[in-house]
């Protein structure tokens, strides 16, 4: 029996139908005004945010044939519209009075939705529409500037996404002609019997789409050029909110469609994670422009958070150290964007003497940066932890050297901008943008609530 | 009713951590109000004891996983709590007066409250977990009061050795505790006497030993010596109700458990009526009041002993109480004579008696009773525990009389010397400058301690000393006869006429025979010379170990590591040195080539992205 209840997708219509609300009431509204839009869009994110907190205590159950009610979606979805409702702060005064301010929001917020329904469905072709629906806003956005580097940011956006989607469909016809269907059900039961190569070239091929979502290596190119060209909040955005429902759909691919042994889904992951946090950090360690610099650091950390989808189905440990890794990271990521919004400067130079023009905001980039490195009592922290255990507990030691020798190596970049902002010379720059001040310091102190309260956390999850 | 049972100790001791700590944050200015805030608490602490008494509050909490622990209040306890609070505030009144603003008085008001306060749990505890508190905090304050004045090297030396003894006999308590856990699952009091077979034996050494250290009683005696170096009311209180009294309280307590085990209740008895004949000579060849009083002291805390051990705990406890009041009465009168005289030499006190009245007639009366003359206190009491001792072996009996017939003399020594005509010869301020005054608050508790010693005479008659048994449960052994009593009543004033002639003739005693007795039988040189010396050489043989052998590896050690370091600083560092400083290069050099692929162009990432998925599926494909 097919349950279609539309009860059950609550959290998903509460913010399309502030998505929808916004849209027309933009159109309506003086420019002046716009900002009602932004406040309609965060009751929308608010809204969805309880309605996903109540649905988390129902027992698991798929519904539509094709959308999980599970705990990987409960986080996905708590995360996301946590994300985004930041982001729509960090967004208030930047996008104050601009020309286009309404389709703003309402972009984010159609983004967001994609990136849920990216984590939670359990059918090759909805992940594909899923794709499309958190991407495509995404390229608007990246251009949303209407300037040059934003522009060539979009099109090159636009042009990988393209590309990558397109294999990524290629793969998704493949498995269906090899699996006789596109559910996850039909796909664990089928593949196993399917010629293995085949498989192989599929699964890769799939991949491609995800790991672009997720900014991995080698569908990562986007993701410097994009964050250094796009508006602050939107670099924010992209760098932040898409990988959590890409590393959500990988996992999910990886737990429910794969059967065990097939597609030699475990070394893959293995060798595009290593590969994708090493050429993160190095990238990383020369880089002068802060937003050049975090990029690098989330593709890094997408290496860090493809360690636990690489040991999927093989410990226990994958699933609570991957959703654990993703709150973290999500707030952590867009606590230091707080920070490089709030001071409004791309150059490193910028920060220097940073805590004498403010004492919170300097702590909270140390907390964001620290944070970002592992170190407690930080969130970041406990969810290395978690992936390490994941990897020693799955039998791929090495990988958790790897990550171990990576994040080490990581901390000379973070030190490079931690250090001139506690030592350098004062520049005078412009005012500090009083809401990223404040939404940094939250973001912070929410890294910090997180780890120190990681265990009452983790047994919710 | 539980609430009482917890106020009871607690107005005491809090007062006195807030005096104590609030001269730390207030500073001086605490000095001025702290002994009406003192006496306050004192105040409300007797009101708190005369309900406790008649209330009879218990309380039970959890202490240790699964052992009860609790205060509570029986007959006992209602006669010691009682005793403590009224002898606690007579002195903190007498102190009021005695203390100069000038010193600190909100810490020594404050010590003195938690000492009270330590005695109060001590003697309502119900279990020795509670009690070891109690008691060892009362260690601990004893010694911070003896070392008041802490400028005098020698005062801190006698705190320190009024410490360390008492507490050496406190591991004994400790031991008490341990065998107790054993030998009946529990440390309740009332459980111990019912412990198995040796464990019993093991409870028993360790409760005697403590509680003969904190009594002073013999070989432990000499402390009480030194503990003469407090200030007048710190020994007026350590000397009566606290302290030397928690001694004789645990073995009454425990009487029980005493006789269970035979032997040591004869060695209790034997202890307790040796201290009282031997220390009783020790007063009597003493040249100092005080030294003279402390003596004293230990003589009839002798007595209480003797009557643990002889089994009469109604004797033992009247002894304690009636004690109580004597002695602090003494001492403050002593107190009293030094601030004002300068001087506590009994060959210098001379008039003092005549000159400050209310305190010659107080303390007339206290020596009196303390001499054993009827119809006063101790004679009574004295002589319950001397039958209780008659059944038991008439030794023991001839023994306690003859402690008795001592304590008439070396009481008849301090009459006399304080009474006799001020003369020529007699000097004061050798040892302060005194100031020739004694003021109302010194003397207002003298005339209430001196009606109660004389008022304790009542303990002879049958009808009170029933009563007296009732209130205690313990009704089973006999009261005094009167053949007795008139025995050590006329043989009382014999000695003291006897004395008062050979004094006014002007006798003396060879000073060979007295030296001994007039040093403490040198017991203080005897500990130095059996326990402390061999301690000391022993731990400067084990310091010279760890210097030598202990100390000598680790720096053989540090020196063979310092030598490898440098050896591999000039070998292997400039390898390990270049190693990192590779690793730096290579690290700078990848970093620079992972940003090549990152050209900026569209077709080239678009080309790059191909060639690495298709190289991920042969990879795979090989690998897996």
């Amino acid at each position: 029996m097919m349950r279609e209840n539309p009860a059950d997708l609550l959290p998903e219509l509460l913010v399309l139908g502030a998505a929808v609300m916004g849209l027309l009431a933009g159109s309506f509204l003086p420019r002046a005004r716009q900002w009602i839009v932004g406040l309609l869009c965060a009751i929308g994110l608010a809204g969805g945010l309880v309605a996903a907190a109540f649905a988390a205590r129902r027992t698991d159950l798929m519904t539509f044939d094709a959308f999980m009610l599970d705990p990987v979606t409960h986080v996905t979805r708590v995360v996301v519209l946590a994300a985004t409702l930041l982001v729509i702060v960090l967004a208030m005064s930047p996008m104050r009075g601009h020309r286009r301010e309404s389709e703003f929001y309402v972009l984010i917020l159609l983004a967001a939705l994609g990136t849920i329904a990216l984590g939670a469905t359990s059918d090759l072709l909805v992940l594909v529409a899923a794709y499309l629906l958190a991407s495509i806003p995404g390229y608007a956005l990246a251009g949303f500037g209407k300037d040059a580097p934003g522009t060539e940011a979009a099109l090159k956006y636009f042009l990988m996404g393209a590309f990558l989607g397109i294999l990524m469909l290629t793969g998704v016809t493949l498995l269906y002609g090899l699996g006789r269907g596109t559910s996850y059900e039909m796909l664990r039961a089928e593949l196993g019997t399917a010629p293995d190569g085949a498989v192989t070239v599929g699964v890769v091929l799939l991949l491609a789409g995800l790991l672009f979502k997720a900014g991995a290596v080698p569908a990562h190119f986007w993701v410097p050029d994009v964050t250094e060209g796009a508006p602050p909040v939107v670099a924010a955005f992209v760098t932040t909110v898409p990988k959590i429902g890409a590393f959500a759909a990988l996992y999910r691919f990886a737990a429910e469609a794969l059967p065990p042994g097939a597609g030699d889904w475990p070394p893959l992951i293995a060798i595009i994670a290593t590969a994708t946090m090493t050429l993160g950090n190095l990238a990383a360690f020369a880089q002068d422009n802060v937003r050049r610099l975090l990029a690098y650091s989330t593709v890094s950390q997408a290496g860090y958070l493809l360690v636990p989808i690489a040991v999927a189905g093989r410990t226990d440990l994958a699933e609570p150290a991957l959703l654990f890794y993703l709150a973290a990271y999500a707030v952590t990521n867009v606590g230091a964007f707080a920070v490089v919004i709030a001071v409004g400067r791309d150059d490193l130079a910028a920060y220097g003497a940073l805590v004498r023009r403010s004492r919170l905001l300097a702590i909270s980039l140390v907390i964001c940066l620290l944070g970002l490195v592992g170190t407690p009592p930080a969130a970041v922290f406990v969810g290395k932890l978690l992936m390490f255990g994941a990897a020693l507990d799955g039998r791929y030691a090495w990988l958790a050297v790897v990550a171990a020798v990576n994040s080490v190596a990581s901390v000379f970049y973070y030190l490079r901008w931690i250090v001139p902002a506690f030592t350098g010379d004062a520049e005078q720059g412009r005012g500090l943008d009083r809401v990223a001040q404040w939404t940094a310091c939250l973001a912070a102190a929410g890294s910090l609530a997180l780890g120190v309260g990681s265990g009452v956390a983790l047994t919710i999850g | 009713m539980s609430l009482l049972g917890w106020l009871l100790p607690a107005v005491p001791v809090v007062t006195g951590v807030l005096l104590v700590s609030g001269r730390f944050v207030l500073g001086r200015g605490l000095d001025r109000f702290a002994p009406a805030i003192a006496v306050g608490a004192s105040s409300v602490a007797l009101g708190l004891a005369v309900a406790a008494a008649v209330a009879r509050p218990a309380v039970r909490f959890p202490l240790f996983d699964g052992l009860p622990a609790g205060l509570a209040v029986d007959g006992l306890s209602a006669a010691l709590v009682l005793t403590v609070t009224s002898v606690g505030l007579a002195v903190l009144v007498f102190a009021a007066g005695e203390f100069s603003p000038d010193e600190s008085r909100a810490r020594f008001f404050g010590l003195m409250l938690v000492f009270t306060g330590a005695m109060l749990v001590t003697v309502t505890a119900t279990d020795l977990a509670v009690l070891l508190m109690g008691w060892e905090v009362m260690g601990a304050m004893s010694y911070a009061l003896i070392g008041f004045w802490w400028r005098e090297p020698r005062r801190v030396g006698s705190a320190g050795i009024s410490f360390v003894t008492t507490r050496a006999g406190d591991l004994g308590l400790y031991f008490a505790a341990g065998a107790a856990m054993i030998g009946t699952g529990s440390l309740s009091l009332d459980g111990l006497a019912g412990a198995d077979g040796h464990w019993r034996d093991l409870v028993a050494a360790g409760v005697v030993l403590a509680a003969l250290g904190k009594s002073a009683q013999v070989p432990f005696s000499f402390w009480l010596s030194r503990a003469m170096d407090g200030p007048s009311p710190v020994s007026a209180l350590l000397h009566s109700a606290t302290m030397v009294a928690a001694g004789a309280y645990l073995l009454l307590r425990l009487e029980p458990l005493l006789a269970a085990t035979g032997w040591a209740a004869s060695l209790v008895a034997w202890l307790g009526a040796l201290t009282a004949l031997l220390l009783g000579a020790v007063a009597l060849a003493q040249r100092d009041l005080k030294q003279l009083l402390a003596a004293s002291t230990c003589a009839q805390i002798g007595f209480m002993v003797l009557g643990a051990g002889a089994g009469t705990v109604g004797g033992g406890t009247a002894h304690l109480v009636a004690h109580a009041a004597v002695k602090s009465l003494l001492f403050l009168g002593a107190g009293a004579w030094l601030t004002a005289l300068g001087t506590k030499d009994l060959g210098e006190l001379h008039g003092a008696a005549r000159r400050y009245r209310t305190v010659g007639a107080a303390f007339g009366v206290g020596m009196l009773a303390l001499a054993g003359v009827p119809p006063l206190s101790l004679w009574a009491t004295k002589d319950t525990v001397l039958a209780a001792a008659l059944e038991r072996s008439p030794l023991l009996y001839g023994v306690g009389l003859a402690a008795a017939l001592l304590s008439a003399g070396y009481a008849a020594r301090a009459l006399i010397a304080v009474s006799r005509p001020i003369d020529a010869a007699t000097r004061v301020d050798t040892e302060e400058s005194g100031t020739r005054h004694v003021g109302p608050l010194e003397k207002l508790p003298l005339p209430a301690l001196a009606l109660g010693s004389a008022a304790g005479g009542v303990f002879a008659l049958p009808v009170v000393d029933e009563a007296w048994r009732n209130l205690l449960g313990t009704s089973h052994d006999p009261g005094p006869g009167l053949v007795e009593l008139a025995l050590s009543g006329v043989l009382a004033l014999l000695v003291l006429a006897g004395t008062w002639a050979l004094v006014r003739r002007g006798g003396r005693a060879r000073t060979a025979w007295t030296a001994p007795a007039l040093h403490w039988l040198h017991l203080e040189r005897l500990a130095g010379l059996l326990i402390a010396r061999p301690v000391f050489a022993l731990a400067s043989a084990l310091a010279r170990f760890d210097d030598r052998v202990v100390d000598g590896g680790v720096r053989a050690t540090a020196a063979a590591g310092r030598g490898a370091a440098g050896l591999a600083g000039r070998r292997i560092e400039i390898r390990v040195d270049g190693l990192v400083n590779a690793v730096g290069r290579g690290a700078r050099g990848l970093a620079g080539l992972a940003r090549r692929p990152q050209t900026g162009q569209a077709h080239t990432y678009y080309a790059q992205a191909a060639v690495l998925f298709a190289v991920l599926i042969v990879v795979v494909l090989l690998v897996g």
